[in-house]
């Protein structure tokens, strides 16, 4: 009986939630996941195991490039798949009790669950879930209001794998703190994925001593070092034991070769042939909005996104030969409160591009480039900082909620005439 | 004036996680404006901390970073030597805390600081303290209202002999005892705060007192631009902590 019971209040939570996020998409008020996602977990608090059941499930973890490495890993995993994911970046409990909400009830057995997953919530969805696969990228400093300590993350997330012998671990070999987390795990592919910033990761997550680097290297003086990777990058070379595979990739800058890198080992994990995922992947262009170009106000706009110092060290490489750029800085929840990470990001890098400062943090920006010496102008609006480029090529780099701000505003959702409802789900959105 | 100053930055990889490498930036900016050179040093573990210098900065952190920083800073005390010879020191956060006379390891045990402030650090098992940070200075630091973000667990006792650097208007700071709350400490050309921002951005006067403490008086800077843009957002943090005020 209660069986029964369970089913039909599932089945009912999911047609709620489903209707909700029509409503909130036609309307413009956002991708219409979270708040959907609370809803059916309102209803049915254990929507997550019941709606997973029978799916084999993989997970993405790691504070920057979630999104893009989830995109590129179900692109190459549907080389033989069919796969469940949430790649609107909805990645906390909510958001993934709503794409599974989505999962058609006739399903094949071919079906993979790719969610990608905050980082303080991987351990409490793995155990929901329980993943076959768990990829993790990189920790390093982000909302710090929020998330307080990195190596808190890591070493939750060792305790949660050295306990699940049963998941086949993909995780980056650079990243000292990833190794930390996934060191103790039964299987590990390593992927050599790079580590640009690699300010949070100088103190040794074993003994607290100082990790040395060298190029490609790093170790520490109690024992803990790199591990030598199965998966490495030579040019736009991925080598695989003893195979190259090519990677042609539209998305741009060196950091996607790595994030391809990274879901070849996910494939790797899943039995997926690797040319076949690779080329898949090369052709991915746009990630929930980001990469591509739209044309705006006469200008050509590169939409980049990005949210802490170490996304921006991958972001100066994606710019390219743009000529001017827009950089929207926001302080909602979303984003983190305090912005005081911009001071960590090597603004020096943008001397010689006309640069304009925008969105509601756009003064802490504008100090902090004049200390970098570079030059700009300031619009809050960053419809309006576009319009002021002289050049046609322009990249915008936003943080979280100004990038989403500006994508709805050339997207035509603005719903100028409910900015209180917008709001409002913003709040219960959270 | 071509006079050289030494601008010491001590353990930014272990201290400096909010932001705070940006006080370094401004400090040594400021100083060039007004025609000094600046030697500038970043100082991390393993490498003898310089005891000549004129300024030294030090930032916030997590706890494991912060004990050991403590640690190392008690070598030979450089710090104090250095003050004994003039220099000025600006720490914020867990930097201000290691200065004190004691503060909580992540295990709740006490851990000694350098003693530089008349301060206690002690655990706290309230809610962390996060948020827009205002505080009204000690009136004769002639200074304006200072604005920061606030971002720590700890709360800190100021003793009956030491002196906070003022009174909280709006969000904990020291979070210590009943209101009115009080942020930081100052001692001499020593100060510390809770302020991040990081406190120099959002408060370039506090830089320059800090500068002149060591150099003595110094000029306006002329860099209108550079002024604007402090100006615009000095107001437009006041505005923040304003509303935060209103909402509470
Ligand atoms: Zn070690």
């Amino acid at each position: 009986m209660r069986i029964k019971y369970d089913s039909m209040r599932i089945r009912f939570a999911v047609r709620i939630s489903l209707s909700v996020s029509f409503l909130l998409r036609r309307l413009g008020l956002g991708e219409g996941a979270t708040l959907p996602g609370r809803i059916l977990l309102g209803i049915a608090p254990n929507a997550i195991n019941e709606l997973s059941e029978g799916l084999r499930v993989i997970l993405v973890s790691g504070t920057n490039a979630k999104t893009t490495t989830t995109a590129l890993a179900k692109a190459g995993l549907q080389a033989r798949y069919s796969v469940v994911s949430n790649v609107t970046g909805a990645n906390m409990r909510e958001g993934i009790a709503f794409s599974l909400a989505q999962r058609s009830s006739r399903h094949s057995g071919d079906e993979i669950g790719l969610f990608e997953v905050d980082e303080s919530y991987l351990p409490s969805i793995g155990q929901a879930l329980s993943p076959k696969v768990v990829a993790l990228l990189n920790l390093s400093r982000d909302q710090l209001d929020r998330v307080s300590e990195t190596r808190m993350t890591s070493i939750k997330w060792r305790n949660y794998l050295a306990g699940s012998p049963n998941i086949s671990v993909v995780a980056n070999c650079d990243d000292p703190l990833i190794v930390f987390s996934a060191e103790k795990a039964s299987d590990v592919i390593w992927v050599a994925a790079g580590l640009n910033f690699k300010f949070d990761a100088r103190s040794c997550p074993n003994c607290g001593a100082e990790i040395r680097f060298s190029a490609d290297d790093w170790l520490c003086d109690c024992g803990f070092r790199r591990p030598d990777p199965r998966i490495s990058l030579v040019q736009n070379f991925v080598e695989i034991d003893d195979r190259r595979i090519e990677l042609d990739m539209q998305l741009p800058g060196r950091c996607n070769v790595a994030n391809a890198a990274v879901a070849l080992g996910v494939c790797l994990q899943a039995g997926v042939d690797l040319e076949d995922a690779a080329v898949r992947m090369s052709k991915v262009d746009e990630v929930a909005g980001r990469y591509r170009r739209i044309s705006i106000t006469g200008h050509q706009v590169r939409m980049l996104l990005t949210k802490n110092p170490a996304g921006w060290l991958e972001v100066f490489d994606m710019i390219g030969a743009d000529r001017s750029v827009v950089v929207g800085i926001n302080s909602r929840i979303a984003d983190g409160k305090d912005p005081s990470w911009l001071w960590d990001v090597p603004f020096e890098m943008l001397k010689g591009k006309e640069v304009i400062a925008s969105g509601e943090r756009a003064y802490d920006l504008s100090v902090r480039l004049r200390y970098a010496g570079i030059d700009h102008r300031l619009a809050k609006d960053p419809l309006e900082a576009v319009g002021l480029c002289s050049h046609g090529e322009v990249s915008f780099v936003g943080n979280y909620t100004s990038f989403q701000d500006l994508r709805r505003m050339i997207e035509g959702n603005d719903t100028k005439f409910l900015p209180q409802l917008r709001q409002l789900v913003g709040r219960f959105s959270q | 004036m071509s006079e050289g100053c030494r601008v010491i930055s001590v353990f930014p990889e272990l201290l400096g996680t909010y932001g705070d490498s940006g006080n370094t930036v401004i400090l040594a900016k400021r100083l060039e404006l007004r025609g000094f050179k600046v030697d500038f040093v970043e100082i991390n573990p393993g490498v003898h901390i310089p005891s000549d210098g004129d300024f030294y900065l030090i930032g916030g952190g997590e706890d494991g970073p912060q004990a050991r920083a403590s640690d190392l800073l008690a070598i030979e005390s450089p710090l104090s030597r250095a003050i004994d010879r003039g220099a000025a020191i600006f720490a914020v956060c867990a930097g201000f805390q290691i200065l004190g006379n004691s503060f909580p390891a992540s295990n709740g045990r006490k851990l000694s600081g350098l003693g530089l402030f008349r301060v206690e650090t002690h655990r706290h098992l309230g809610p962390r303290s996060v948020g827009e940070l205002l505080v009204s200075p000690l009136q004769e630091l002639h200074l304006p209202i200072l604005s920061g973000y606030e971002n720590h667990q700890s709360v800190t006792e100021v003793l009956a002999n030491g002196s906070p650097l003022g009174t909280v208007l709006v969000g904990k700071g020291n979070n210590f005892g009943s209101d009115p709350k009080v942020d930081g400490a100052i001692e001499g050309k020593a100060i510390g705060t809770y302020m991040h921002g990081p406190a120099f951005a959002r408060n370039p006067k506090l830089c320059d007192l800090v500068i002149s403490s060591v150099v003595g008086p110094i000029p306006e800077i002329e860099d209108i631009e550079l002024t604007r843009s402090h100006q615009l957002l000095y107001q437009d943090r006041l505005n923040a902590a304003q509303a935060v005020k209103r909402r509470t």
